[in-house]
């Protein structure tokens, strides 16, 4: 019996890892079953830039927060200054893009030093 | 015979084997069945790394939303080659535009209209495919759009109302005196509809068991189509519109109850709320049991 016992458990873990393996690392299912909060960052950038460029077009706060808010972030106006920071440091996206962001930060009363350019970049285009 | 030759002779050890350290039968069956049970669990469980997902890995509520923040995108920049190449990225099994059109659809289906953020989207999204030559359902859930006459009265009220006219070196006082303020013409809002409730039946139907139909008609009991209806329970609500369900015609609209629930219904423009909730219970017809339905109608005032 325990020798029974030994050879089922050993034969169960070692498939199982060799299944996970191959399930998650090797060849990983191409599900289409992810919700907005399980984007990469690139993703999750890009979703922002789209929010900002809604709220650019009305200024309609309340619909950009609400468009955020489906990447399940606690804190949207906490989330766009961070965000729009990290961007301006990595200098990833466009000037464009950026300057939308800024101007979303602003419109949430985020704004900080480091976007202050940007904004006034925004003016000067305006 | 020597004494020593009658000892019997020590027996020869039998090598009887060592029993292997595990049984190779049913190592083999439970490494496969191990393998079946893993592999199968990342299928269904989806990939180990939650953060770091596609676009066109959203599951289809999640990817109606994205597309509409990249139709709310192009409302800001009109650029389709840019909304396009995103439409592209969710990897679409046909036409991109074909599929924001059907997610507008959908969404606008869902109550999603009942938010001014939710217009806006499906209102863009309607704007790019449209260009683009394509046709959905969510033109015709679309509340009405302020008229372009009172658009562009608007447009050239503004002028006139900022313009300042060169003032006169001397003005004389009389005319001062006697200068009545000059009427100003605003642009009016569009037209207001108002209903009424005008009755609140319950019925047994099989075929459409726990329904609450609603209908939406004028004063010469027309169909009204695109009016929204809001119906609510709990601490949830949802709008839904008139005249979506072809076949039934413009004044129809309908919504599916759940048993045990309380539902209200109103509709905007109308001065009173339904005053008794609606909710569905055991009902007969022809000796069968069934779930109560209700059919509400609102009359334009």
């Amino acid at each position: 019996m325990p020798r029974f016992l030994r050879s089922l458990t050993l034969g169960l873990l070692l498939g199982a890892l060799v299944g996970l393996y191959f399930g998650w690392v090797q060849f990983p299912a191409e599900s289409r079953n992810s919700r907005l909060r399980d984007l990469s960052p690139r993703y999750r950038d890009e979703y922002s830039v789209m929010a900002a460029a809604s709220y650019a077009t009305d200024g309609d706060v309340s619909s950009a927060i609400e468009s955020l808010s489906r990447l399940a972030v606690d804190d949207v106006p906490s989330y766009v200054r961070e965000t729009t920071e990290r961007i301006i440091l990595n200098s990833s996206r466009s000037l464009e893009d950026i300057g939308l962001l800024v101007q979303l930060a602003a419109g949430l009363g985020q704004l900080t030093e480091s976007m202050q350019p940007f904004l006034d970049m925004n003016r000067d285009r305006a | 015979m020597r004494p020593q030759d009658l000892r019997p002779q020590p027996v020869k050890a039998t090598a009887t084997p060592e029993p292997s350290y595990v049984s190779y039968w049913v190592f083999a069956m439970s490494l496969i069945l191990g393998l079946a049970l893993s592999i199968s669990f990342t299928r269904v469980y989806g990939p180990w790394q939650r953060g770091n997902a596609e676009p066109w890995q959203l599951r289809p509520e999640e990817r109606d939303h994205y597309m509409m923040a990249i139709a709310l995108e192009f409302a800001y920049s009109s650029d389709t080659a840019k909304a396009l190449d995103k439409l592209i990225a969710l990897r679409p099994d046909g036409d991109p535009l074909a599929l924001l059109a059907e997610a507008a659809c959908a969404l606008g289906s869902r109550g999603y209209l009942g938010s001014d953020g939710g217009i806006k989207a499906v209102r863009s999204a309607v704007k790019l495919y449209s260009a683009q030559g394509r046709d959905g359902c969510a033109e015709q859930l679309l509340p009405p759009q302020p008229t372009q006459a009172s658009a562009e009265l608007g447009t050239v009220q503004r002028p006139v109302e900022l313009q300042s006219t060169p003032l006169p070196t001397k003005v004389p006082l009389q005319d001062v005196l006697l200068a009545t303020p000059t009427p100003r013409h605003h642009p009016a809002p569009p037209p207001r509809r108002n209903f009424e409730l005008l009755s609140v039946r319950s019925f047994c139907d099989l075929g459409r068991p726990a329904l609450i139909e609603v209908y939406v008609v004028d004063y010469l009991g027309r169909g009204i189509p695109g009016q929204r209806i809001r119906v609510r329970w709990g601490d949830r609500e949802e709008v839904f519109l008139s005249g979506l369900k072809a076949e039934r015609g413009d004044a129809y609209a309908d919504f599916q109850m759940e048993e045990g629930v309380d539902y209200a219904i109103d509709m905007a423009g109308a001065n009173d709320a339904l005053g008794t909730s609606l909710s569905t219970g055991d009902c007969y017809s022809e000796n069968r049991r069934g779930l109560k339905s209700y059919r509400v109608t609102f009359v334009e005032r």
